[in-house]
């Protein structure tokens, strides 16, 4: 294999792996949970900023670019440091919004939220360098390995690997525990679940709380990889590919969004890159922002349990004359 | 002192167009319970249909005519075709609202495809400045603002005095009900989406000339503001939604004054944080709290 296609496997390999573990939360929060956060990518965003502050080393007169809380704390604090500063925020906007509010009304407030999140980024040049962004971010134990840019490349992918491997089994312990269970229960029937005693606002904003961690986690990975972030990076529209590709999996179902990672954000918008430029230059990322717009429809439609339904409970509840179908 | 005066004169256009956007996006959610995060969108859209009547020749306030008629029928279709399918299928709020985004995705960058990348302005002359005091308005700032006052008591008379914004305001509080004492609600809730995408349309146009240019993205960019004021008022309340437009628009400039023209949004978000954090139902509550908005 020449060194090129060496180069693009490991770099696609990458993105899987980055994206797996950023679906994975999201499906925590959307799939299991029942809430719909249409400022996730805000979360990852968040990470990733926190972990280039921290790792670009402390700002100074003269730079080209002017960011707060610059340090230069070793591997594998900033990606720690990245996962933190996300679960605080995602804790202060989950006291917020997260209060008996109806589903709908809160992913307004979600949506909003992600919007004035990039005007702010973009225009608070103190705070992380405006709409530049930030670059040359350092990319971790690159100076103490020593090996060449290929195989800090297939290093870096297994690193990836380990890690989306971790929130997976981390994700699944969750799923699969009673407070998997009871995070079910709320989403399928809240008032049910609080009528038993669950505390549905504390157990909202742990899950919430958790799924905004991996987002920064995986942010920070992304990050520290490509070695620039900037608000273009993090438009509320990404969201929606991660959206989508829990929906197209089967929204609950672990395996099932690392299928829906596959075919959406690394299979479809890769694909298309390939396709040659036709008409004008921006003509074919419309024509995929179209698309992603139209599967989340045609899913929503036609399979709205996506392609692996989320499997019904071991215990299959006993029948009786009160049983009635979830509203 | 000397900026506040003109920032109230620019607060008082926005306000304006934000009135009319506001209306008709809490009518929408009155009549049929769906939140219609596409509405900026569907602004966009009307903005384009009004340009392309301008370029063809026809006089801006035509045009501003022919975009309110597309966005009366692009929404009533939007919502014929693809809302009320996925409610009779039983979609719930979190999914439609799903749904809604969907559509705005799909609209903005069909937009973006159609008319490619870069900025569009109507052909039309701004008209001779009048000077109020020490603000100063176009003819086309004042016709802007004359064109709300017109729509806001168009609204009112629609919902008070007209069998059918009784029909309205029936089927808002209660559709099984309404139904059952015999009010059409299907053609209710087509009407519903007729005005609303009509105020969507003017409210698009009249946003554009203001703003003097527009691109694909320039709706959504409204969308904050607009859900601001209708949460504000409290989803649901035509009324509400003008008095919340009247204080986000004229804070939001004020700000604009003071700070900068970025932060006019920041201004809208932080009164939409506190309006949740303190009374979610917003100030007039009766349909927010009917919907169960909020417990």
């Amino acid at each position: 294999m020449t060194d090129a296609m060496q180069f693009y496997i490991s770099t696609l390999l990458i993105y899987l792996f980055i994206d797996i573990m950023g679906v994975l939360g999201l499906n925590l929060q959307f799939g299991v949970a029942g809430i719909i956060n249409f400022a996730y990518i805000v979360f990852v965003g968040v990470g990733a900023y926190t972990a280039a502050v921290v790792s670009l080393g402390p700002d100074y007169p003269g730079n080209f670019q002017h960011y707060m809380f610059g340090a230069s704390w070793p591997f594998p604090l900033p990606i720690l440091a990245g996962g933190v500063a996300a679960g605080l925020l995602s804790l202060v906007v989950g006291v917020i919004s997260l209060r008996r509010l109806r589903s709908d009304y809160q992913a307004m407030v979600m949506l909003v939220l992600s919007l004035i999140a990039t005007l702010v980024a973009s225009n608070a040049t103190g705070l992380v360098n405006g709409p530049a962004g930030l670059a040359t971010i350092p990319q971790p134990l690159y100076d103490q390995l020593g090996l060449n840019p290929l195989e800090y490349q297939w290093v870096y992918a297994g690193w990836c690997l380990f890690l989306t491997v971790l929130v997976f089994l981390f994700v699944r312990a969750i799923t699969r525990s009673p407070l998997g269970r009871t995070l079910r229960a709320m989403r399928d029937n809240e008032r049910a679940a609080s009528a038993v005693g669950k505390n549905v606002t504390l157990l909202r904003l742990v899950i919430f709380v958790v799924g905004g961690v991996i987002a920064g986690i995986s942010g920070a990975v992304f990050a520290e990889f490509i070695q620039a972030w900037s608000p273009g990076s993090w438009l509320y529209p990404e969201t929606f590919v991660f959206l989508a590709a829990v929906l197209v999996g089967g929204a609950a179902n672990n395996w099932g969004v690392i299928l829906g990672t596959l075919l959406v954000p690394v299979g479809f918008l890769e694909a298309t890159r390939f396709l040659p430029p036709i008409f004008y230059q921006g003509f074919i990322e419309a024509m995929q922002w179209v698309c992603v717009g139209l599967l989340i429809l045609l899913f929503l439609w036609f399979r709205p349990n996506g392609i692996f339904p989320e499997k019904p409970g071991r215990f299959k509840p006993r029948a009786t004359a009160q049983s009635r179908p979830a509203e | 002192m000397q900026q506040l005066i003109p920032a109230f004169g620019f607060g008082l256009i926005t306000a304006s167009i934000l009135a009319i956007a506001a209306v008709g996006f809490t009518l929408q959610f009155s009549v049929t319970n769906i939140l219609n995060l596409a509405y900026g969108d569907i602004m966009t859209a009307c903005a384009f249909a009004a340009y392309l009547a301008n370029h063809a020749g026809v006089n801006i306030w035509i045009s501003l005519v022919v975009g309110a008629l597309f966005g009366a029928v692009f929404s009533m279709l939007l919502n014929r075709l693809v809302y009320f399918g996925f409610v009779r299928r039983g979609t719930r709020l979190f999914g439609m609202i799903i749904v809604t985004i969907a559509v705005s995705l799909i609209i903005q960058n069909l937009l973006l495809a159609i008319f490619r990348p870069t900025f569009f302005t109507y052909e039309a002359s701004q008209g001779p400045s009048y000077q109020l005091g020490s603000m100063v308005f176009t003819a086309s700032q004042l016709a802007i603002m004359g064109i709300a006052v017109v729509a806001m008591v168009c609204v009112h008379l629609l919902l008070t005095q007209t069998q059918l914004g009784k029909a309205m305001r029936a089927t808002a509080t209660n559709p099984g009900l309404a139904r059952s004492c015999g009010i059409p609600t299907d053609q209710v809730i087509d009407a519903a989406w007729l005005v609303s995408g009509a105020l969507c349309g003017i409210a698009g146009v009249a946003l554009v000339l203001n703003t003097a240019t527009f691109s694909e993205t320039t709706g959504a960019a409204f969308l904050v503001p607009i859900i601001a004021s209708a949460v504000l008022g409290g989803i649901g309340q035509p009324y509400g939604a003008m008095l919340g437009a009247l204080t986000i628009g004229i804070a939001g400039e004020t700000a604009a004054a003071l700070m900068s023209p970025a932060y006019k949004d920041v201004v809208a978000f932080v009164i939409l944080i506190v309006v949740l954090l303190v009374r979610p139902q917003g100030i007039l509550s009766e349909i927010a709290a009917a919907k169960e908005v909020a417990a």
